[in-house]
């Protein structure tokens, strides 16, 4: 973490891809291309009742480990594209850290991406109930 | 008469409001809840500003003020509902308006192996009672199928459900499918053969005038915020042989005679039911919203937002990939278009509509079973209603198949 930027360093250059959007829409459309590329996929045969995320209107399904470095890892995959966009953007910025610092992130990139769905505090709200999940399973790693 | 829909949404501030990246808001998600008029604003913040007490209690002008209102509400709203005001508890919405049913009536006049019988197209608020009541007395809950290609109830397994059923349960129109159950027909059959039964009005109540007398049915349940008036408030009207087999459920203040050490003893008729401090804006509210409503003539407002539904559906089925769940253009629907896109992720294709000011649902409409029957985890759903107009449908419709060019 680098000044008050509460995400890691690593992840300035997609937080600034998503700034320089003209609109809103050219920032889903990006996002949605971030879902297609998702560093760390959950294919949909290892989704299952352990590893998905409630949430009132998409399926969104993680799994967090440590890889062979000690860097935590987390792979996963959501039926809404928004959802996996980003979770991909989540993976990028996660992949390879140290867990102890996964637990303390908070989720204030999607707001600077300017993704306004991601801010909503709705029970349904599938990015937060996941990005949740991801820093409650990386204080378990500790 | 016709419908001055101009005049009618110059009563609803929020309709002219932009949203924060600028568009118009087009709302619609009636289905969920109702837009407000400004004479229910402004009955709800007169009461907070000149009479707000606590009512049926204290020698004061304003606890008279504020019992009046409530009282004048409940016999305005009773009116409207085609009974008196001995048949009408007030309850926060249709939800507690069925657990009051349940807890009230069931619970007193059920024992194990009784039956009640309910559709797959209900609503959560009139399933997980039942389910809840299963669990507690050993009641056999009974569920009527859909059929999935007309998207209406099965009938010919309703008649033989409800064979020995105590308690048929039906939703009057679903807030998925729009579609308007043959409740005359429902009734008749339960009736004969000794069962009582409940209407879950939620949904027809903004669409068409719910006459309880007339109807037949022993209970029906109502939410003000559907039909213009407040949230929070509501109603079970109850026909008066039946709520005189209602034992008490929310026990406390107001709904008793008289407290001692030794025990208590309750209140009659809709007063056992009304527990502690009244919510009275929402009461006052929702008479506002009543009379306001009175104005117009019913199948008017439903020949428009049928008119708009039905448009809005034979549309989008010419658009590539969607699919609509119910017959909307039937005239009897109530203006619910619920619908998928086969490559576009329903919570995904909310959001993108949301951007163009659109508000429509997403998700399971709390009718898990029904979701179930028709093979699907959830829909959108575009719902309409009295101030809706068709340059919205048709701005709706655009802007779908721009999305749909773009993101699919």
């Amino acid at each position: 973490m680098v000044g008050s930027r509460r995400w890691p360093e690593h992840l300035d250059a997609v937080v600034e891809e998503f700034q320089a959007c003209f609109d809103a829409m050219e920032r889903y459309e990006l996002l949605f291309s971030y879902a297609k590329r998702h560093p760390s996929p959950l294919p949909q045969e290892e989704w299952d009742d352990d590893n998905q995320v409630h949430g009132c209107q998409s399926r969104a399904h993680v799994i967090c480990s440590v890889d062979e470095n000690g860097g935590f890892l987390l792979r996963g995959g959501a039926d809404a594209q928004i959802v996996q966009g980003l979770m991909a953007v989540t993976a990028i910025a996660v992949n390879g850290m140290d867990p102890a610092d996964v637990a303390g992130m908070e989720p204030d990139y999607a707001e600077e991406m300017g993704i306004r769905s991601s801010l909503t505090p709705s029970r349904a709200n599938g990015f937060l109930n996941m990005f949740k999940r991801v820093t409650e399973e990386a204080a378990l790693l500790l | 008469m016709t419908l001055d829909i101009e005049a009618i949404r110059a009563d609803f501030p929020i309709l002219a409001r932009t949203l924060p990246n600028g568009k118009r808001l087009v709302y619609f998600d009636n289905a969920a809840t109702s837009q407000k008029p400004q004479c229910v604003i402004d009955a709800m913040s007169e009461y907070y500003e000149h009479y707000n007490s606590n009512a049926h209690r204290a020698n004061h002008t304003l606890a008279d003020e504020a019992t009046t209102a409530l009282e004048g509400a409940r016999n305005r709203i009773s009116s409207y509902f085609g009974t008196s005001p001995d048949q009408m508890i007030y309850t926060s919405g249709a939800t507690e308006a069925i657990n009051l049913a349940a807890y009230a009536w069931a619970r007193e006049n059920l024992s194990e192996g009784d039956v009640v019988v309910l559709t797959e197209m209900e609503h959560h608020a009139d399933i997980v009672p039942w389910q809840q009541m299963s669990i507690d007395k050993g009641i056999e809950v009974r569920y009527v199928p859909i059929d999935t290609e007309s998207f209406t109830l099965d009938m010919n397994a309703f008649e033989v459900a409800i064979e020995g059923a105590s308690l048929v349960c039906v939703v009057h129109t679903s807030n998925v499918l729009g579609v308007r159950n043959p409740i005359e027909k429902i009734i008749e059959m339960s009736h004969a053969t000794g069962a009582r039964v409940l209407i879950d009005c939620a949904q027809g109540a903004p669409h068409e005038r719910i006459d309880f007398d007339s109807l037949g049915a022993d209970f029906v349940a109502i939410s003000a915020h559907k039909m213009a008036g407040p949230t929070g408030i509501g109603c079970l009207l109850v026909r008066v042989d039946a709520m005189a087999e209602m034992g008490p459920f929310m026990t406390g203040g107001s709904m008793i005679k008289r407290v001692s050490t030794e025990g208590s003893t309750f209140q009659e008729g809709h007063a056992m039911f009304e527990t502690g401090t009244p919510r009275l804006a929402e009461a006052i509210g929702w008479g506002a919203a009543v009379e306001w409503l009175d104005q117009f003539d019913m199948s008017e407002v439903h020949e428009h937002i049928n008119d708009i539904a039905s448009w809005t559906a034979s549309r989008m089925r010419e658009i590539p990939g969607i699919r609509i769940y119910g017959d909307p253009e039937r005239e009897d629907s109530s203006g619910a278009v619920s619908f998928l896109h086969e490559d576009i992720q329903s919570q995904d294709l909310a959001l993108l509509l949301d951007e163009g000011g659109f508000a429509v649902r997403t998700g399971h409409h709390c009718a898990q079973p029904l979701m179930d029957a028709l093979g699907v985890p959830s829909t959108n759903r575009a719902s309409f209603w009295i101030y809706n107009t068709m340059g919205e449908a048709e701005s709706f419709v655009q802007y779908l198949e721009e999305i749909i060019d773009r993101f699919a």
